[in-house]
């Protein structure tokens, strides 16, 4: 890619004089990034507020692999394997978006479209993946714990036996990693949701060959950048969620 | 003025031919795999982490943070190709990143440990240590009333 002879184009000392984006690239993309710095910080404070919480519940807080043991269609319980997975599969669906971009760029409507495509698959298939992650965690285990809970009717705490975790109660450690939890990948997940929307739209204008009269694959390097920060986010939840 | 629409001209250097699709495919499929390599590093460092005895040992943690901005690293330069993009846009973007979370960071550390003092904890978390202490003392009693 071409990008050194940026100075043949645009004279250095015109850049800030107006009329042209001083940083070489499009209205769209500086849009979309300084988006994604604000939508980084949003995830920034919220696993520093996570951090906050572990730090201070240290000697309460669940580990990672006691409760997401579970992997399809296996009875055994395998810690961080189900979860290695969606990373894979996860960061296996931004490659196919950069090749996406790559083919763009070289004008290939047909590569483009599939490895559109294999993304948007990708994106369903993670969907899918937090969607049984989450159904094991509320679920929980057959056994259980005991633990206290507030009765509205007795106006005291009662012990109780408790399966699996919501926003009150949670079988495996105290109620703020179960919230943690939810809220964080849950939105994360919203994100992965919302990036399969536009990605979905792309591909069906790459199909109605848009692209091909605007006479360039632009877009799909937009919705591009967005998929590639939903995969930054998710290495990072990855890490303090279920490695650290 | 329609600023917003056009597709300025220097945007067309990144269009390219096969020759040079192949050394930029080439480039990304190296990212994919030094990022895969690193995750299942992590994967079998944590899986082996609680019978080697390294669960939440600094090192550990030191460990996974630095092959967590080693694949983050891979993510932003190479697949968002922030490497290629002007410096100055580098720094708009990375700069007051890094300075607000670098801030947080600073906050989460020093004030984080304000609540760790006995006395305010204590205060806090009384009702749940309470339970907690009412708990072990009553399944003690039920251990010893079945034996």
């Amino acid at each position: 890619m071409a990008h050194s002879t940026h100075a043949a184009v645009v004279d250095e000392k015109e850049l800030w004089e107006g009329g042209v984006s001083p940083f070489n690239i499009s209205y769209g993309k500086t849009m979309m990034w300084f988006f994604l710095v604000s939508d980084a910080l949003t995830f920034g404070g919220l696993l520093c507020a996570y951090g906050f919480m572990r730090h201070r519940f240290a000697d309460l807080w669940p580990r990672a692999e006691h409760v997401f043991v579970h992997f399809p269609f296996v009875k055994e319980h395998i810690p961080l394997a189900y979860v290695g997975l969606m990373t894979f599969i996860l960061i296996m669906s931004s490659v196919t978006m950069v090749l996406a971009v790559e083919a763009g760029q070289r004008k290939d409507k047909k590569r483009a479209a599939i490895w559109m495509l294999a993304t948007i698959l990708g994106g369903f298939m993670f969907l899918g993946s937090q969607a049984w992650e989450w159904y094991n965690f509320i679920v929980g285990t057959d056994h259980g714990t005991l633990r206290w809970v507030w009765s509205d009717e007795q106006q005291r705490y009662i012990q109780q036996m408790i399966h699996g975790a919501n926003m009150t109660v949670n079988e495996y450690g105290i109620p703020q990693f179960a919230n943690f939890f939810f809220f964080i990948t849950g939105f994360h997940g919203f994100h992965v949701f919302s990036g399969v929307v536009l990605n979905i739209i792309i591909f069906i204008q790459v199909l109605s060959n848009v692209m091909e009269k605007r006479g360039h694959y632009e877009m799909i390097e937009k919705v591009g950048l967005y998929w590639h920060f939903v995969d930054l986010v998710w290495v990072f939840v990855f890490t303090f969620f279920y490695l650290v | 003025m329609h600023f917003h629409d056009d597709y300025p001209e220097y945007e067309k250097m990144a269009i390219h031919g096969e020759e040079e699709g192949k050394k930029a495919r080439k480039v990304l499929w190296n990212v994919f795999w030094l990022m895969l390599i690193v995750t299942i590093t992590e994967l079998v460092v944590g899986f082996l982490a609680p019978e080697k005895g390294w669960t939440g040992t600094l090192s550990l943690r030191v460990f996974f943070i630095f092959f967590t901005l080693v694949k983050a690293g891979g993510i932003v330069l190479y697949f968002m190709h922030l490497k290629h993009e002007k410096t100055f846009l580098k720094y708009t973007i990375l700069l007051p990143y890094s300075i607000f979370i670098l801030y947080a960071i600073y906050i989460l550390i020093v004030e984080g440990t304000y609540s760790m003092n006995p006395r305010f904890r204590n205060k806090v978390d009384k009702i749940y240590f309470e339970q907690q202490e009412q708990l072990k003392a009553n399944a003690h009693h039920s251990e010893s009333a079945t034996h």
